[in-house]
């Protein structure tokens, strides 16, 4: 096993540990020595402000931007091992919806590492592709080309292709960005579900009056950690007032971490 | 045109045939290559390929020539054409990643280069006291006519081993097409894939080289893709389907080619890649200008008629040329405006649907379906018997009460 004995238990359960991560773009810092243990089975959230660094933490965490330092474990080992126990649920925007191919196609992606290159077409492909359509009511849409779908649609496919692989953890970059509201509450619903199931779900999120509802956890990131742990405890109006500095009002903060006044009149 | 129809049923000699299969492979290979450089949006960059073989090429037949004294051996010809070829995509790299020019003025700037020192190469070797020179100018548009059978089985047996490599790969290569960053999740080194793909490309460029010539091995790249992409919306039916143009493009063109001395293999390949990318864009039942074109007509005879059959059922006046030419012929209107019984009772179910359409955008604003029917498509096509059922459950009380 490639567990290192000197990490710590807590490193070893959590689907996903950051150590100390640093990303910088032309020599300035965009993430700053981040420390962050995901606890398993938590539905978490990364917020702060625009140009945080949040995606780009994911990014980092994933691999998909180089890091400056920082050790990113999953599981204890290193993500390199572990790749197939994670799912990534990409910006809706990163792709190219001209791309030619059908919802059913995109969905089956997230099944194409476990497929042999002399394997053609398989049934049992299209039947747990189906499935996972069905989680997120997107049955009807199977053979549409992708782009004649709706922004919350693009969604749900993305969210299929995700459910597909039956992760242990799943990392959503604004889920909710440019969504519908059915398609917001169809969203949530799927991945309390998953919560529910035992798996750890870690979600960039944006809009500061849902974190209640949706989350059990929070990271608040501006660059730097700013604080970490259970929505109850790190959702306050101090910690939230250090993250975005002068951006909320004291009549926006009052509401957001006022548990009983959470409600749509507070978006 | 007998000549040209023994060569089409590959009955023009065992020579002919070979070249003819090799040729075929070959643009298949190309097709398939080619349709994911088009989806990982590098086109040019094959551009970039074919342009730097040249300095490598006419290098490799100095030496062989020098060596020799005849400069035609093609596997060594090869070699030098993929060494230059290489070397040109590594300097379209560093520029693109050391500076701030883009990948598109890198490749313009390495591919006029690296012609223009191959253009030089040439003129030395026209002085030089070697024979075969003029085989070279094969290099630049092609030709096959004269091809030697061990090459033809070289060309062959190389595309035959590109085929096998795309089938292998396949899903990777659409992975990093698709969505290059979920691809690095899920433990691709996307980096080599990239790589891979342009190791693929060089493959086909350089063994094209003979077959089309460097300046035209482009085409069959990017012509055979962008036909295929008309046809079919799956991104392995589109790989398969470009091969398949492409083979049929080779094949048309080769054998046209063999009809007599002298005729460029090329640009007649070239052609029959154009001609097949025509019959698509014109006649591509889901993308092609002619569908396109009479859905539009479609389109717009089903608004004006819906427009004509509210305006009847509001008792407004219709002045719309077309619209009343069509509610005329339907039987909708008479000749002098008047609406006929069967245009009212048209316009009465008319205005019922548009009625039920809107009490369903009003419950469902989020279903897409509205946005492709919006009114125009009779409900009942979209929207199954018992949905329709609750639309008229609930717009029955305020019906009965009008």
């Amino acid at each position: 096993m490639m567990i290192d004995a000197r990490l710590d238990k807590a490193v070893i359960a959590s689907p996903l540990a950051i150590h100390g991560l640093t990303v910088s773009y032309d020599h300035r810092p965009v993430v700053h020595s981040v420390d962050f243990v995901t606890p398993p089975g938590s539905l978490t959230a990364i917020v702060g402000p625009n140009g945080a660094g949040k995606s780009t933490l994911l990014k980092a965490a994933l691999g998909i931007t180089p890091r400056l330092s920082g050790d990113v474990r999953v599981f204890g080992r290193p993500l390199e091992h572990e790749a197939r126990h994670l799912a990534y649920v990409p910006q809706r925007s990163s792709v190219d919806w001209d791309f030619p191919a059908r919802v059913i196609d995109v969905v089956t992606m997230g099944l194409f590492r476990d497929l042999h290159w002399w394997q053609f077409g398989t049934r049992s492909l299209r039947r747990r592709a189906m499935e996972s359509l069905g989680r997120v009511g997107m049955e009807a849409f199977a053979d549409r080309q992708i782009g004649q779908l709706s922004g919350g649609q693009q969604q749900r496919v993305f969210l299929a292709r995700a459910l597909i692989q039956e992760a242990d953890l799943t990392i959503l970059d604004e889920p909710f960005a440019g969504v519908d509201a059915a398609t917001e509450a169809a969203i949530v619903e799927v991945l309390k579900s998953l919560r529910d199931e035992g798996r750890t779900l870690l979600c960039v999120h944006h809009d500061l009056a849902t974190v209640r509802d949706y989350f059990d956890h929070v990271l608040l990131l501006n660059v730097r950690r700013i604080a970490a742990g259970p929505v109850d405890e790190v959702f306050s109006e101090r910690h939230l007032q250090a993250t975005y500095g002068g951006r909320l009002s004291r009549v926006q903060l009052a509401r957001l971490t006022e548990p009983a006044e959470i409600g749509t009149e507070a978006r | 045109m007998e000549t040209w129809w023994r060569a089409l049923t590959f009955t023009l000699g065992y020579n002919t045939s070979v070249v003819t299969l090799g040729a075929m492979l070959l643009a298949a290979g190309a097709g398939m290559v080619g349709t994911f450089v088009l989806l990982r949006k590098r086109a040019l960059v094959s551009d970039a390929i074919s342009h730097s073989t040249l300095p490598g090429l006419a290098l490799a037949f100095i030496v062989v020539g020098l060596v020799q004294g005849d400069g035609r051996l093609l596997p060594a010809l090869l070699l030098g054409a993929a060494a230059s070829a290489a070397l040109g995509l590594w300097a379209v790299q560093m520029i693109s990643a050391h500076t701030r020019l883009g990948e598109d003025a890198a490749i313009g700037a390495v591919l006029s280069t690296f012609f223009a020192f191959g253009v030089v190469l040439i003129t030395v070797i026209q002085s030089m006291a070697v024979t075969g020179q003029s085989g070279l100018t094969s290099y630049l548009v092609g030709a096959t006519a004269g091809m030697l059978i061990s090459e033809a089985q070289l060309i062959a047996a190389c595309a035959l081993g590109l085929l096998l490599a795309m089938v292998v790969w396949r899903r990777d290569l659409l992975l990093l097409c698709f969505d290059a960053d979920f691809a690095r999740t899920q433990g691709l080194n996307t980096w080599r894939l990239d790589l891979l793909l342009l190791m693929l490309l060089m493959a086909v460029v350089v063994i094209g080289l003979k077959v089309t010539g460097l300046i035209l091995v482009v085409a069959l790249t990017i012509i055979p893709p962008v036909a295929a992409r008309f046809w079919t919306d799956q991104p392995l039916m589109m790989v398969a389907l470009a091969a398949l143009l492409g083979a049929l493009a080779g094949y048309l063109g080769v054998t046209l080619s063999s009809v007599r001395e002298g005729l460029p293999t090329g640009p007649l390949i070239v052609l029959a890649a154009f001609l097949l990318f025509l019959v698509s864009f014109l006649f591509s039942p889901r993308r092609g200008a002619l569908a396109s074109l009479l859905a539009y007509r479609r389109l717009r005879r089903r608004v004006h008629l819906r427009q004509g059959l509210l305006a009847v059922a509001h008792e407004e006046p219709i002045f719309d040329g077309l619209t009343l030419k069509l509610m005329r012929r339907r039987g909708y209107l008479r000749r002098d405006g008047v609406a006929t019984p069967l245009g009212l009772a048209a316009a009465r179910d008319a205005e019922h649907e548009e009625r039920l359409w809107a009490l369903y955008r009003e419950l469902h604003p989020d279903d897409a379906l509205h946005r492709e029917h919006a009114g125009l498509v009779p409900i009942g096509q979209v929207l199954s018997a018992d949905a329709i059922m609750a639309l008229e459950m609930q717009l029955a009380p305020t019906e009965g009460a009008r």
